[in-house]
């Protein structure tokens, strides 16, 4: 019976199995259409749609690497990078408490029966409650003067309307932050250490706060405490302008390519504000010290905050640069500088260089003004920034500056004449109150001459006549070209390769004096549109006036290049052992014996008995050139003061240069201006120099 | 309809309702409730540790005489050695007196000192929180600092009326400064708690280590409390550096794990440190509002 039943079921007649198949092929071609459309998008699309889906739900965060340190010669750090604890806000975990502080504040706005209702201010005030009230628990904790509590009831610290910013949410940041990078923490203090205004709130350095935090703050809950790296200079403004400085940036090292989950183009990558090398060897050396992003993949919520974390990456540290550079020299070198002052006791622009004779590599390289890079390491004020532009202190003098070289030239004077042959080193020169030239006379510094003056005499005193007779003899052509020979139109400082700098090829102390090198002769005066060259040029130009322009740097090289008898220094602030001591260019002075021992003998007298005199160092003999050149300081005329020299005179192992502006109303003068701060400079030296010799005989002093 | 199958549905209806109503509750009650539950526990825990202890004092008096002999020989040679400490001990602590003088340098005592028996783990997480029989009622509050000794032990998180739980040092919710021992520049490091897995050894992590601190040879470096976060008195120890610090690339830091002392592992008794003043952090536990 139940079989027939079922069998009644069944279609018997033609059309209802038509119906039947009808039925059964559109539901076919349904399942095949859907089976086929699941083939489609797991198989073929499949890629595409993981993409897709990936840029919709995920996000990479790229972290910055800590920036490697730099090292003086001795392995003393001269930067390096400190912890900085911030404390952060997780607005993913603060959204309830937003939305409950929104729905109180409208219900308090509809109470009062407001006319309209502008919920987006009322959201944005809403934010800033919620987070006001967290960073008021974060001062209330880190704040020691909160001490004062009694019993049982603590005395919060109320927030009056005059407190100071670093206390307030800054609501433009706040509204830039949930504009631009609403998915990463929004900073509430950006260093617990310092947190008013980098001054630490008690009189430690700021580890106190840190401790509170730690251990004072619920380690649950939407404030987080984070731990990122802050760049230090230890030593302050020293070497400032060697060292450079770091500014934020947002294009960090881009090594998310390397990772085959991110590697969908159009995801979105956030970056967390990074630091990049804005001057000084932070810049020449970028590259180097800059290190490899952290990355982290999140997934996101649908409106927008990280969710989950699915993998990420530390960061990694830049690599280390080890300048040559010695930290004891450097601080006496600007110690030395930090004295020199006008009436007004305002510091004068200065610079000094020492030099490595053999190597050529800078032990020190001061600046003054300067600045202190740990002020610009974070966030600069346009106060301190300002303060930098009118005292001129960005100015490397250095390796920037150009000043006519003074007397501190005669050593190239004399050695053209030498090698012309219109002089020799015995030659005596009758040297009265001035020279005539053409119809002017060109005076001598000492108002009656210095009478019969020979090589190592002219060289004591600085005898300007003998110049001019001698540079005249020589000639404009042979004086240029052997202040050619001697690289004061060269550029100076190994140019860094792109791929250390991480940008464009430069200097190892970027930017250093090229194009604006002059050494004048009758070509360059035509161009110039200065008219015909005359002999007074050549007068002038044979005791460093005139046109010629070099820097402090270039002359140090000069003095090195004599103590060695060549041509050419290549400087270098990098330390490097394998230095072979080669230096690109330089040929032998072409001095024979007796020149050379006279010109060098000089430089020694200079120092010991003449125009450097006030520098002498009983038990160091060494040799020196002073100068005292003229320049126009705002439309008035001024001095600049200059001495070079190398040190020890017998087997010279430090070449040095020293440049002194001076203002319009002081007595300035190269022996006594610039030599003080050149005998700081070696009175430094020597003891490290004796130590090394003590402590290994073949090395040094050579 | 069988009546089993009717009596099932009622019961689950009666569950339903229970739930929902548990979630319409004001949270006041809900809160009042949970309280509630930990006071009516509290007598248990408090059996529960007393007859633990009675255990132990059976066992021990169930031992031979031979036994019990040599444990008092061995007791008496302690004893010893602790006479002696103690003599050395007080003649220092007349010297810190006499220097105190000298110097008129008067340190108020910050902290009064609780001594609290453990009443049990916290099965949840086994080596990370215990409960203590001291409560309210003693006097503890909070936030203060549970020592062992002069080992810190961890830290109360909450207080009820006659016990505390304390989340111990290698608990999560645990977080202090530390120096460490070879570090003559005293950076202050950073000591938290890290969840592990059941069966795993409970640590926690010790982070910002300098890069240039190396552990003294031939001993594992101690870690101290720094005193400076206002919670814990300064010198206390943490534990040891184990298995030396390893670099992270992070850069200028290293980590390490912390090696709690052995005590924590066998916790009997413990001193809770309350601070006579209460710190902001204490009335951050306590949910004051700070608008």
């Amino acid at each position: 019976m139940k079989e027939s039943s079922d069998m009644h079921v069944l279609p018997s007649t033609p059309v209802d199995r038509l119906r039947l198949y009808g039925v059964f092929f559109f539901f076919l071609a349904g399942f095949l259409y859907v089976i086929g459309g699941l083939v489609y998008r797991q198989l073929i699309q499949s890629n595409e749609l993981k993409d897709q889906s990936d840029t919709q739900s995920r996000r990479v965060v790229l972290r910055p690497p800590a920036r490697g340190r730099i090292y003086d010669r001795n392995g003393f750090p001269l930067v390096d990078n400190r912890a900085r604890w911030s404390v952060k806000a997780d607005l993913a975990s603060l959204q309830k408490e937003f939305r409950a502080e929104y729905l109180r504040m409208l219900a308090a706005e509809k109470a009062r029966e407001a006319v309209s209702i502008d919920r987006e201010k009322l959201l944005e005030d809403a934010r800033v409650r919620v987070l006001q009230g967290w960073l008021n628990k974060v001062w209330f904790v880190i704040d020691e003067t909160n001490r004062n509590t009694k019993g049982r009831k603590p005395l919060t610290k109320l927030t009056p309307v005059t407190a100071p910013a670093e206390r307030q949410i800054n609501i433009t940041e706040l509204r830039k932050h949930l504009r631009e990078r609403r998915a990463l923490p929004f900073t509430l203090v950006n260093d617990l250490a310092f947190p008013g205004t980098g001054q630490a709130l008690t009189a430690d350095d700021g580890t106190k706060s840190v401790a509170r935090f730690i251990e004072q703050f619920p380690v649950e809950g939407p404030i987080r405490l984070e731990q990122d790296i802050v760049r230090t200079y230890p030593y302050g403004a020293m070497a400032a302008h060697v060292l450079g400085y770091v500014k934020d940036t947002d294009a960090l090292p881009d090594n998310v390519d390397d990772i085959s989950e991110v590697r969908v183009e159009s995801m979105q990558k956030l970056r967390y504000t990074g630091k990049t090398g804005a001057a000084g060897v932070e810049l020449s050396y970028n590259n180097v010290l800059s290190g490899r992003s952290g990355w982290e993949l999140w997934s996101k919520t649908s409106s927008g905050y990280n969710q989950t974390r699915l993998k990420y990456s530390e960061p990694e540290q830049g690599g280390n640069v080890m300048l040559s550079l010695d930290y004891r020299i450097q601080q006496a070198t600007e110690s030395g500088l930090a004295k020199l002052k006008d009436p007004q006791g305002n510091l004068l622009p200065a610079a000094a260089v020492m030099i490595d004779v053999h190597t050529g590599e800078i032990l020190a390289l001061a600046s003054q003004p300067s600045f202190d890079p740990n002020q610009l390491a974070d966030r600069v004020s346009s106060k301190y920034y300002d303060q930098i532009e009118e005292s001129g202190g960005w100015l490397n003098r250095t390796t920037q500056g150009l000043y006519p070289p003074g007397s501190t030239f005669k050593v190239i004077t004399a050695t053209a004449g030498m090698r012309k042959k219109v002089v020799d080193w015995d030659d005596v020169l009758d040297c009265g109150a001035f020279f005539r030239v053409g119809n002017r006379d060109y005076p001598e510094h000492e108002p009656v001459g210095y009478g019969e003056v020979n090589l190592d005499k002219m060289l004591a005193v600085s005898c300007n006549v003998w110049n001019y007779q001698i540079g005249i003899r020589t000639g404009i052509e042979a004086l240029a070209a052997e202040a050619r020979r001697f690289g004061l139109d060269t550029p100076l400082l190994q140019t860094v390769s792109d791929f250390e700098t991480g940008g464009q090829p430069m200097t190892e102390l970027p930017y250093a004096a090229s194009r604006g090198l002059v050494v004048p002769d009758r070509e360059y005066k035509l161009r110039v549109g200065a008219g015909a060259w005359t002999d007074g040029d050549t007068a002038n130009l044979s005791i460093g006036q005139g046109y010629l322009l070099t820097t402090p740097l270039h002359m140090a090289c000069v003095a090195a290049s004599i103590a060695r008898g060549e041509t050419r220094t290549a400087p270098s602030i990098i330390h490097s052992l394998e230095r072979t001591g080669r230096h690109p260019g330089a040929l032998p002075i072409g001095l024979n014996a007796e020149q050379l021992a006279s010109l060098r003998g000089g430089m020694v007298r200079c120092v010991e008995e003449g125009t450097a005199r006030v520098a002498r160092i009983p038990g160091l003999p060494y040799a020196g050139k002073t100068g005292t050149s003229e320049y126009f300081k705002k439309g008035e005329k001024a001095h600049l003061a200059w001495m070079i020299g190398y040190a020890p005179a017998d087997y010279p192992v430090v070449a040095f240069a020293v440049l002194v502006e001076g203002q319009s109303d002081t007595n300035t003068w190269g022996g006594k201006t610039a030599g003080p701060v050149a005998k700081e400079m070696l009175e430094a030296w020597w003891p490290i120099a004796v130590k090394a010799n003590l402590d290994d005989k073949p090395k040094a002093p050579r | 309809m069988d009546p089993n199958r009717q009596g099932a549905r009622a019961s689950y209806v009666a569950l339903l309702i229970f739930v929902a109503l548990w979630i319409l509750v004001p949270s006041a009650v809900r809160r009042f409730n949970r309280e509630a539950f930990v006071e009516f526990q509290a007598p248990a825990l408090h059996l529960l540790g007393k007859s633990r202890e009675l255990a132990t004092f059976w066992e021990k008096k169930s031992r031979s005489v031979e036994e019990m002999a040599a444990a008092g020989r061995d007791l008496a040679r302690i004893n010893a050695a602790l006479e002696i400490q103690i003599h050395k001990f007080e003649d220092i602590r007349r010297e810190n007196v006499r220097l105190r003088e000298i110097t008129r340098y008067n340190v108020p005592a910050e902290y009064m000192s609780v001594v609290a028996r453990v009443a049990t783990r916290d099965s949840s997480s086994w080596w990370q929180r215990i409960v203590i029989r001291k409560g309210r009622n003693d006097g503890i509050r909070p936030g203060a600092p549970v020592v062992f000794g002069n080992t810190v032990v961890g830290r109360v998180t909450a207080v009820h009326l006659t016990t505390s739980e304390v989340d111990l040092v290698t608990s999560p919710g645990f977080r202090c400064t530390a120096y460490l021992e070879g570090d003559d520049q005293n950076h202050i490091v950073l000591v938290n708690g890290v969840a592990s897995n059941s069966l795993g050894t409970a640590k926690a992590r010790v982070s910002v280590i300098p890069r240039d601190y190396f552990m003294p040879a031939g001993q594992p470096a101690r870690v101290f409390t720094t005193g400076m976060g206002g919670v814990f008195p300064s010198r206390l120890m943490l534990g040891y550096l184990d298995g030396g610090t390893y670099a992270t690339q992070v850069g200028n830091f290293k980590e390490s794990l912390l090696m709690p002392s052995r005590d924590l592992y066998n916790l009997q008794e413990v001193s809770v440190l309350v601070p006579l003043h209460q710190n902001p952090g204490e009335a951050l536990m306590q949910g004051d509002q700070f608008q």
